[in-house]
């Protein structure tokens, strides 16, 4: 079967893993807050810094980590050349034609690329240290206070953890389907882009049709386990707060307040 | 195997002259589910259901826990109708339901998660879960795989926790609906021997439902289904002799039965045998004779 990488969760026993999904979550949210609002060069260093003690703190390799950037490098690169073209202000490096290279647009660019890039590191630190179950059951309590205002905060939860949860069935029988139209001559890897996109048509009908066909009977087995039978439905794992969430959150805000300082120069370092 | 007593016993499911069709949403009959159907199941007994496809074996299922509701006739469950709508919550935590693809009756990555399910659905206090979770597993002698995916385990072995998972809701019946009908011969072996041993050690009601006759032999009660009404009900003993009515709907003798009754035909002096070992008993005494 084919390994999937949905929710990446990397099994180790670090102070990381045993926090707390909520408080990872809100953390995580804190940390994007934080990378958006650095300007400064020396405060991105410190946000580097921040991410290093994370992943050597949650026990994952950090080429792991650094692998994580690799399926946005695409935009990471667009992004940057799209900020060192159009930046037209300031000293000018290099002109030719219509096209203008200046110091300050290789700085943007620079910033814009280390700034999605952290973005990533981060949130990939969230999923390497926190099962997909954790993470939809801390989405949902997070979400309690809509709950108030009669969203079905629960039934997203469930919705969030089914689709998780077939997510490695459909693409197995995404191979499966692909092998019998082979076995039977269609061509996958062959033809322009249309003609590739046609020949999928043939796979994307009958995976539609197989996961209706479960829903349906995914549907049957909820009821049957008495889904929705009582509004007092209780939980089995019930999170509790440790010294750990107490001693990341603090951590995790003394760097925020470190490295929004060093970004308005507080201490007149540069 | 022990035969089933029936003294003194009070029906847990009771089907009286049910009738039941498949309706488009115009309310016109669109496929015949079952006609007149009688079956009293009671408590501690194993029932197999047994019929090919289309004979009705699933939709009376699903009308003993309520998915469907008879046009005709009542079905009650300790002694409450499926038709009232306030109770039905009741049956279905009374009724544990397993069914045909293991995968698309799971609803957590984590078996542990999974197995929580129902218990959380009805309420159950988490420490109580945890019990029933630790209990199910070992029931299913499955504990080692409490913290893993289920996607890493074989047919028979899903099969396996998605009975745990029922059990974990603690119901009085199993339905085991073609629970067997997609596994390899020994995941099917690992279920029907999960199946009777619940049924003999822990008392469990057990409703097998299958078109394959060798899952019948150790019954306590056979029910055939034909065309949606009950071709003929018995021992497994009083079922597999009807070796004419048997093959009119459909269904495959097991192999010793077969061999056994043409013995007979042809005027051989041996009983009818359900397994290799009874034939090959009827056999051997058979040979001693002459």
């Amino acid at each position: 079967m084919r390994e999937v990488s949905i929710g990446q969760y990397y099994p180790a026993e670090s102070f990381t893993h045993k926090l707390d999904a909520r408080i990872k979550l809100l953390l995580t949210i804190a940390f994007i807050v934080m990378v958006f609002l650095v300007q400064s060069l020396y405060a991105y260093i410190a946000v580097a810094a921040f991410i290093l003690i994370a992943t050597l703190v949650s026990k994952i390799p950090i080429l792991k980590v650094l692998k994580s950037v690799k399926a946005i490098i695409f935009i990471v690169i667009v992004m940057a050349i799209i900020n060192l073209f159009t930046n037209r202000e300031g000293t000018v490096l290099w002109s030719w034609w219509k096209v203008v290279i200046t110091v300050e647009g290789i700085v943007t660019a620079v910033k814009l690329a280390l700034r999605l890039i952290f973005l990533v590191m981060g949130t990939a630190l969230l999923t390497y240290t926190t099962t997909p179950m954790a993470l939809t059951d801390g989405m949902e309590s997070l979400m309690y206070p809509l709950s108030l205002i009669k969203v079905p905060t629960h039934d997203i939860a469930i919705i969030m953890s089914i689709a998780l949860r077939f997510i490695p069935i459909l693409m197995e029988e995404v191979d499966k389907i692909m092998m019998a139209q082979k076995a039977r001559g269609a061509c996958f890897d062959r033809g322009g882009l249309l003609k590739r996109a046609k020949a999928l048509l043939p796979v994307l009908i009958p995976l539609f049709v197989s996961a209706f066909r479960r829903a349906d009977e995914l549907a049957l087995a909820l009821d049957a386990r008495c889904y929705n039978a009582t509004p007092n439905r209780t939980k089995y794992k019930q999170p509790r707060l440790t010294w750990r969430d107490l001693v990341a959150t603090i951590f995790t805000a003394v760097f925020i307040v470190l490295v929004i300082a060093i970004n308005n120069n507080f201490w007149g370092l540069y | 195997m022990s035969a089933f007593s029936y003294e003194n016993k009070t029906p847990i499911i009771s089907v009286n002259s049910v009738s039941y069709d498949y309706r488009n949403s115009q309310g016109e009959s669109i496929a015949r589910g079952v006609r007149g159907i009688d079956l009293d199941v009671y408590q501690g007994e194993f029932v197999v259901l047994l019929g090919h496809n289309g004979s009705g074996k699933s939709t009376l299922a699903k009308l003993l826990n309520g998915f469907c509701v008879p046009d005709e006739g009542s079905v009650t469950v300790a002694g409450i109708d499926t038709k009232d709508d306030l109770k039905i919550y009741d049956i279905r935590s009374k009724i544990g339901m397993v069914f045909q693809n293991p995968d698309n009756q799971m609803v957590a990555a984590i078996i542990e998660d999974d197995m929580a399910f129902g218990p959380e659905n009805l309420g159950v206090p988490r420490d109580e879960i945890e019990e029933r979770i630790t209990w199910a597993l070992d029931v299913v002698n499955m504990s080692e795989h409490r913290k893993r995916s289920p996607s890493k385990l074989s047919g028979g072995q899903k099969q396996r926790i998605a009975i745990a998972s029922v059990l974990a809701m603690m119901p009085d019946v199993l339905i085991l609906d073609e629970s067997t009908a997609m596994l390899d011969p020994k995941g099917r072996k690992e279920v029907m021997d999960t199946a009777r041993m619940l049924n003999c050690q822990k008392g469990m009601t057990v409703i097998l439902i299958t078109h394959y006759m060798d899952e019948a032999i150790e019954a306590d009660r056979v029910v055939v289904l034909d065309e949606g009404k009950i071709l003929t009900s018995g021992t497994p003993k009083e079922v597999f002799s009807k070796v004419d009515l048997i093959k009119s709907a459909g269904l495959e003798l097991p192999i010793a039965s077969k061999i056994s009754s043409e013995l007979i035909a042809l005027g051989y002096d041996i009983p009818f045998a359900l397994t290799d070992e009874e034939l090959a008993e009827g056999i051997c005494k058979l040979k001693s004779k002459i």
